[in-house]
């Protein structure tokens, strides 16, 4: 079972061989390198073949009795969460590193990136197969720090200015989730993982914070451990340290964006039996889920830079994520994350030949507008038709009937999927608005492959939950902890409706020309909003501006105390 | 056999004849620092080897090893120069008053206090330049340290606690009587302020542990408030600094006061609030060394960002840096982390106010170490400048100050000290309850 330490160790190694030794082999060492890293990944599968089949691992150095004496106790638990975690973080580690080693291969300091990558990892798969919660601080801040050490170049201004962003940022929420571990050892004793749900779930505790005001033990301690996964998640208002990170050599974006993005999911899965006791957690993170969800995917809309388009993207998926998790259904956001960490890192790698290309080609990736556009055919409309509405449908009785998902008994489950709906329907609406929808074959082609695919996630969804929470009362209790008031879950289901419905009327009647009643402001609103969703609604400057009113208020304070002078 | 109470004095008195034994070289700089150096190491030995016969404290062995262990650093950490000799004598002579008080040797202990009160204040007022001009306040607050050494050898119980509360919040810096702090950490001469900045406050805690507990409550609970205050009080004008010796007093300052609003609430000073303290003040003894090869390089109170780009120029020294930094910042794996969690773990809050505000400086600390490591490490390299990457005793220097600062993280909190239960005997504000 201690084999599994092999995992980190090979990444350790791989860091070694790139760090130390002379600058001639540095190339053949750099190579030599890839080796211990793809064994971590082949140990990685290894792992989640083992913990499948026989059971969770644990390897602990210190003794759980006296775990008070040490400040740090080191130890792994690597269950399924921690396991699949494991494998993907090594996998996409393989390739990065592979990729890395050519993009940098002229780089002055391409020997400190190498090792950092590799060092990065070994972080990454210590954080998620530690054994308990000091441990996975430990790492957690390490990580703060080497994405700090990985975003920055010494010699460039905004760089340094984005990169200390992004330290102090994370810092902020970290010293909630330092917060949140105190509370948790006071409160309960312990902070091995299985210890601290065992007993969270049987001794509820309620706090005074203020004469009148109490909350539950639970929810003030998951509050806090959500404020520290918002950080490393980049969610809203917490966002600002990804775009600024984004001068980093494009191998670290995707590392970034397929690997340490995914530590505040992880960490709320890792918590799930704690975060299923507080409903107000659950419904806070659905809010600010929702939220960076919404303003991460308008904010990338209008976004004119591959790299800023692609962060922006990122943000609105971890707030998706986030959603997910505030709906209770905690599988599907790693299901979800796991999908996206692949897809992005694809992309980021990617993007270099996108700018090259674009360089070559003056017209790529634009595509020159028809002078005079044809009206949308009947069979445009019977394929949009189809598509949101019937499908929806479909979706609903394969669910229920299919897959027996109790959704008159899941509300998360309900909403996830009018979310469907709503997203399903935005592209089908952009590809209905840019024409692309214009014979038989493409419309029949479109729907079998939106079937298959929302067949497939959901099977897979549904299969991957059973693999990583086998216990169907636990979900089920998840997802009961999220459920909101009867008047909330109406009002997001008939705004969902609503929101759908309105797009296709609007889409219908601006296609035929027909007059919108729509007040002068709103038209007005609707263009001006694109300026501050291109600005990125002056988060930065407003985050400046805080900063600087705090700095110009400790001067002040500083210059009217003497101090030192006196 | 040699009698227990005669060992205490051993360690003690190994630093004051290396003192007097090293005066012989002092037409020599370099083997006076190599005397210093070595007299400095076998007092280390010699606590390591007499550590079992040494009475425990309340606050654990901790301090009596880091006090020679920061010593050999203070004395390699500078270059070898004339102008440094008197601050190698000094700092051995420190070390064996500083000893004595820990050893709590009977009357000598007393006049060690009173001795280390004196001395420092006299060399403050000796030691004043343009960029650091005379502080009367720091000088006046040592005087007042002094009377109340004096104060501890009254026969009244009640005086005695009072002084010595009042004599460790000179020692361990407590707002207001915190100028000594900064005077010291500014205005000493050489080395002596990266000796200062451990060995004060560990004594200062040594005289709190048996006068906690005798102090009143509403004593006990004014301290927690003046805590509270110097905690935020320090790490706002830690950010506010430019000067980097005043910024890593300031950021002491605030960290110290953490260790007061525990040792108020508990009225008492744990085996964890010695590792805090020593680690935070091994710390900024680090950078305080890492500022000296700064100073050595490019002159004295430089202004960071005009020696900007030493990532590229000293690239050991920048690793080194960064680690302190790190260090000093509260990060984990390092023993400042470690003393805060165990502060954070043991005892309970005392009050939600008091845990956000503890909170707030702990975050505030990578504000201003990180600016300030940025601003020296970072930015564009100055042709201008000549860099010159640490030499080998620097190196040996911050090489075991950040070495001990991992080992003193990763080390079980019950090495120097078999741990005790506290439990908050008094609150200072609105108290964080919770019903089961």
């Amino acid at each position: 079972m201690t084999l599994v330490l092999l995992i980190p160790l090979f990444l350790l190694v791989a860091a070694g061989l790139v760090l130390v030794g002379p600058s001639h082999s540095r190339q053949a060492r750099a190579r030599m390198a890839a080796y211990p890293v793809g064994a971590a990944c082949l140990g990685a599968a290894a792992t989640l073949y083992l913990v499948a089949t026989t059971g969770p691992i644990t390897v602990r150095f210190y003794d759980l009795s006296s775990v008070a004496s040490f400040t740090i106790p080191i130890g792994f638990y690597v269950d399924r969460l921690s396991a699949i975690m494991m494998t993907l973080i090594t996998a996409v580690s393989v390739i990065i590193y592979n990729y890395s080693i050519g993009y940098m291969y002229q780089d002055r300091h391409a020997r400190r990136y190498l090792a950092m990558i590799c060092l990065t990892d070994f972080v990454l798969i210590c954080m998620v197969s530690s054994s308990n919660l000091m441990m996975l601080f430990l790492f957690w801040q390490v990580l703060s720090y080497l994405l700090y050490v990985l975003a920055h170049n010494h010699g460039h201004a905004g760089t340094l200015a984005g990169a200390f962003k992004t330290f102090t940022l994370l810092r902020a929420a970290d010293t909630a989730f330092l917060a949140g571990i105190a509370l948790a050892y006071q409160l309960y004793g312990t902070l091995e993982f299985q210890d601290l749900f065992a007993r969270a779930a049987e001794t509820p505790t309620t706090l005074s914070l203020w004469p009148g005001i109490e909350m539950s033990g639970a929810t003030a301690v998951t509050v806090l451990f959500f404020i520290g996964a918002m950080g490393k998640s980049a969610q809203f208002p917490i966002h600002l340290w990804l775009p600024g990170s984004l001068f980093a050599p494009t191998p670290v974006h995707a590392l970034l964006h397929a690997g340490i993005i995914n530590a505040g999911g992880f960490l709320i899965n890792r918590l799930a039996p704690l975060f299923g006791l507080s409903s107000t957690t659950l419904h806070v993170a659905f809010v600010i889920g929702t939220l960076t969800a919404i303003l991460g995917a308008t904010m990338m809309l209008a976004q004119n830079d591959i790299k800023k388009t692609l962060g922006f993207s990122t943000i609105g998926q971890m707030g998706y994520m986030i959603m997910e998790c505030g709906l209770g259904a905690f599988s599907l956001a790693v299901f979800h994350l796991i999908a996206h960490g692949l897809f992005k890192a694809t992309v980021f790698l990617n993007c270099g030949n996108v700018i090259h290309k674009a360089r070559q080609e003056p017209h790529f990736p634009h595509v020159e507008r028809q002078a005079n556009e044809e009206g949308l055919s009947r069979l445009t409309w019977s394929t949009g038709f189809v598509t949101t509405l019937f499908i929806p449908l479909l979706i609903l009785l394969v669910t229920h009937g299919v897959l027996r998902i109790p959704l008159l008994e899941s509300q998360g489950t309900v909403i996830f999927l009018f979310f469907i709906w709503i997203t399903s329907s935005q592209a089908i609406l952009t590809l209905t608005r840019l024409r692309q929808v214009a014979s038989w074959k493409v419309s029949t082609a479109m729907l079998a492959t939106l079937l298959f695919i929302v067949f497939v996630y959901l099977g897979a969804a549904e299969a991957f939950t059973a693999f990583l929470y086998p216990d169907p009362d636990a979900v089920a209790a998840y997802f009961r902890a999220a459920d909101f008031p009867d008047w909330m879950f109406d009002l997001i289901i008939g705004m969902a409706t609503v929101l759908t419905i309105a797009s296709w009327s609007y889409l219908y009647m601006t296609a035929h020309g027909r007059a919108i009643r729509m007040p002068n402001w709103i038209e007005g609103f609707r263009i001006r909003l694109y300026l501050p969703f291109m600005n990125r609604l002056y988060a930065d400057e407003l985050h400046q501006l805080l900063g600087n009113t705090v700095m110009r208020l400790v001067h002040r304070l500083d210059k009217v105390e003497g101090g030192w002078s006196r | 056999m040699i009698d227990g109470a005669l060992l205490a004095w051993l360690p003690a008195g190994i630093p004051l004849l290396g003192a007097v034994s090293s005066i012989p070289f002092w037409s020599n700089p370099h083997r006076l620092k190599i005397s210093a150096v070595v007299w400095s190491i076998v007092s280390l030995g010699s606590i390591a080897g007499f550590s079992g016969h040494l009475m425990t404290p309340p606050e654990g062995l901790l301090p009596l090893y880091l006090l020679p262990l920061t010593a050999v650093i203070s004395i390699l950490g500078q270059p070898i120069h004339v102008d440094h000799r008197l601050s190698w004598i000094a700092i051995l002579g420190f070390l064996g008053l500083g000893l004595s008080v820990l050893m709590n040797l009977p009357v000598v202990g007393a006049i060690g206090l009173l001795s280390l009160f004196t001395l420092v204040a006299v060399l403050l007022y000796r030691h004043h330049s343009v960029l650091w001009p005379m502080s009367w306040w720091g000088i006046g607050i040592y005087g007042m340290g002094a009377l109340c050494a004096v104060g501890t050898l009254a026969p009244d119980s009640s005086l005695v606690s009072v002084a010595s509360v009042l004599a460790g919040a000179v020692l361990l810096p407590l707002v207001p009587f915190h100028d000594g702090h900064l005077t010291a950490l500014t205005r000493l001469p050489g080395s002596l302020p990266s000796f200062i900045v451990v060995l004060l406050p560990l004594i200062g805690l040594h005289e709190l542990a048996p006068a906690l507990p005798m102090i009143p409550d509403v004593a006990a609970w004014t301290v927690g408030l003046f805590a509270l205050v110097g905690t935020f009080y320090g790490a706002v004008k830690a950010l506010a600094q430019t000067r980097t010796r005043l910024l890593l007093a300031y950021g002491s300052l605030s960290f110290y006061s953490i260790v007061w609003w525990f040792a108020a609430a508990t009225r008492s000073a744990t085996p964890r609030s010695a590792l805090l303290v020593g680690t935070v003040g091994l710390a900024m003894s680090g950078l305080l060394v890492a500022w000296q090869v700064v100073r050595t390089r490019y002159g004295d109170d430089i202004d960071p960002q005009a020696v900007s780009g030493l990532a590229s120029g000293m690239p050991r020294y920048a690793v080194l840096l960064s680690l302190l930094a790190l260090a000093a910042m509260g990060l984990p794996p390092f023993g400042v982390f470690a003393g805060f969690m165990g502060l954070l773990l043991t005892v309970p809050f005392p009050s939600t106010s008091g845990l956000v505000i503890t909170l707030f400086a702990w975050l505030a600390a990578s504000w201003y170490i990180m600016q300030m490591t940025q601003r020296l490490l970072f930015g564009l390299r100055r042709p201008e400048l000549r860099y010159t990457d640490v030499l080998h005793a620097e190196l040996a220097a911050l090489l075991i100050v950040v070495l001990v600062l991992l080992a003193l993280g990763l080390a079980p909190a019950t090495l120097f000290a078999p741990e005790r239960t506290v439990s908050a005997a008094s609150s200072a504000g609105g108290s964080l309850a919770w019903n089961r």
